[in-house]
């Protein structure tokens, strides 16, 4: 499901140049950019221009690349250049100047104290350990999921405001005509099956968008109304800030406090929101200090400590894509759903029990089974054709099914292996494969080639690139999803040959 | 010279490929390439899938009918 967090960082590279240049200010966040968003190729090639004064010539790249993994070398190059990282000047590479320098500093030291977060110097009064944290996350956590699925369990609060805005801007909720609550979605739904790390990263990139848009729109609004005074968390958020706050976070220490005088005003205001997901800790004090500078800042709404906790949804944010499962998992080890208490058994026949009361995850096994019977803590369900037939309209996976049948297999079932039975897991991915009777897939037919010469150039050049879909070699036809790069390629072929 | 053409390139098995055709036969919107791969234009997918899924589930409601029945058993 990393897939899915993928998905979330195109989203972030489709940022204006002056937006990278800006972000690339910060040694935390140029370090994150640098572990997060590159493939592997693209960093050692960072790697050999890092402590180059000179361009490097991108023949002397090209040189550590084999000759068969053309296709790896492009997307290493198309990344770099997408993420103006690099300017490309008379065949040469030359690593951007402020890029270069401030992961400099992050791996050599160097730079202002505190620019990877700046821990408290003294003992904090009320400290917290990581238990707690860990429990305070998954309950923020869980109570937005809560809410999603429409539980108001006693135990669970309402989460705030702020939050229920975020899901109703997502679309992962909307406003019902029916209730004054709103109802969850089908992206929503699809969004509840993921694991914690991706829906992590969906809400806060969420986060940004609403912040720019209200950005725009804010500059009238800003003196209408008190209300808008309370959103003012919202307001005035420049998205550069955002960005370099999140990728900083990913770098902090569990269980540390941090000292929040470092930061901006905006990175300040949105301690207000992720305390709200669960993602920092913040203890709120109330004092006659904090009640004046509140108005002089018109910032920090509701007092709060100078100290703050990251918790473990925020330490996870940058990990490397691979461990992503693992920093993921031992949040759901921490909470109720983990190893030892796991609920579902699934037997040959398609049936399901459920040892739960917990309605959230009734809902969730409403998304993919038809739900029999319940009793105090037991639920039954089947699941049919007709269930996963629905979930998959819904844009659930196949494998997204599995996987929270795994995650959550009773301790009993798990002594099996493997864990679910065979053949109940092939046939939720036939049923799958089922509707996929036809895959399509946008983008451009080339054809009449002039020479054969000239088509397998323009295949091979393509399948460098990746873009290459199908290619008929008999007929001369190939297919590619983007088109703009393969025309250069070919007028300039056509230039070379006059 | 080379002819670059929009669409979206649809990959299925020859006998869905027959049914697609079958639909195709009054508009004739398809680009034929070769036993399972054919270009459609873009605006044209949502109702081919669509037409597709209705022929394919007429084959398949027996089955739910079955499983019906078998869970009235229980």
């Amino acid at each position: 499901m990393s897939a899915q967090t993928m998905k979330g960082f195109e989203q972030l590279e489709g940022l204006p140049e002056a937006v990278f240049k800006r972000l690339y200010q910060q040694p935390a966040t140029a370090l994150a950019i640098f572990r997060r968003m590159l493939p592997n190729l693209a960093k050692t090639f960072v790697m050999a221009m890092l402590f180059n004064p000179d361009p490097v010539p991108i023949s002397n790249l090209e040189h550590w690349v084999h000759p068969d993994k053309n296709s790896l070398k492009e997307e290493a190059f198309a990344k770099l250049r997408q993420l103006y990282l690099v300017t490309e000047k008379q065949g040469t590479f030359a690593l951007d100047p402020t890029f270069k320098n401030e992961l400099r500093k992050a791996l050599t030291g160097g730079g202002l104290p505190g620019s990877f977060g700046l821990p408290c110097d003294t003992d904090d009064k009320n400290k917290v350990d990581v238990a707690f944290l860990d429990k305070y996350a998954t309950e923020q956590w869980e109570s937005i999921l809560h809410f999603m699925v429409g539980n108001e369990i006693p135990s669970f609060k309402r989460p705030s405001e702020g939050v229920v805005r975020l899901l109703l801007h997502g679309k992962l909720m909307e406003q019902s005509r029916m209730s004054s609550d709103p109802v969850i979605t089908q992206v929503g739904f699809s969004f509840l099956l993921q694991e914690a790390n991706s829906q992590v990263w969906t809400l806060l990139l969420l986060y940004l968008d609403m912040a720019e848009q209200v950005k725009e729109m804010n500059t009238n609004l800003w003196k209408l109304d008190l209300i808008i005074i309370i959103c003012a968390s919202q307001l005035r958020m420049d998205p550069v800030d955002i960005l370099h706050f999140l990728f900083l976070l990913g770098s902090l220490e569990l269980g540390q406090d941090y000292d929040m005088k470092n930061l901006t005003p905006t990175q300040k205001g949105m301690l207000e929101d992720l305390r709200d997901y669960g993602v920092v800790y913040q203890r709120k004090v109330c004092n006659a200090f904090e009640f004046l500078t509140r108005w002089i800042s018109l910032i920090t709404l509701k007092s709060s400590s100078r100290r703050f906790y990251p918790t473990r949804l925020a330490t996870a944010l940058t990990s490397e894509i691979r461990s992503i499962r693992s920093p993921a998992a031992s949040l759901q080890n921490a909470t109720s759903q983990g190893d030892g208490n796991g609920f579902l058994i699934i037997e040959t026949n398609y049936r399901l029990y459920a040892y739960t009361s917990s309605p959230l995850q009734i809902a969730v096994l409403n998304i993919f089974a038809k739900l029999i019977s319940r009793f105090p803590n037991l639920v039954t369900a089947r699941i049919t054709r007709d269930s996963i037939r629905q979930a998959i309209s819904k844009g659930i996976t196949a494998e997204q099914i599995i996987d929270y049948m795994t995650v959550n297999a009773h301790p009993q079932l798990r002594k099996n292996s493997p864990v679910l039975p065979p053949t109940v897991v092939d046939q939720i991915r036939l049923w799958q494969i089922e509707g996929e009777r036809m895959k399509t897939t946008p983008g451009y037919l080339f054809k009449e080639f002039s020479t054969t010469s000239e088509f397998n150039a323009v295949c091979r050049y393509a399948n460098d690139l990746g873009v290459l879909v199908w290619a008929d070699h008999n007929k001369g036809n190939l297919f590619v999803s983007k088109h703009e790069q393969i025309a250069d390629y070919i007028r300039k072929r056509a230039h070379a040959g006059r | 010279m080379v002819r670059a053409i929009k669409g979206t390139l649809v990959e299925c098995d020859p006998s869905i490929k027959a049914i697609i055709l079958d639909i195709d036969s009054k508009t004739h919107d398809i680009i034929n390439l070769d036993e399972s791969h054919l270009i459609i234009k873009d605006s044209k997918v949502a109702e081919l899938k669509r037409i597709l899924e209705e022929r394919l589930n007429e084959h398949t409601k027996v089955d739910s009918l079955e499983e019906e029945e078998e869970e009235e058993d229980d």
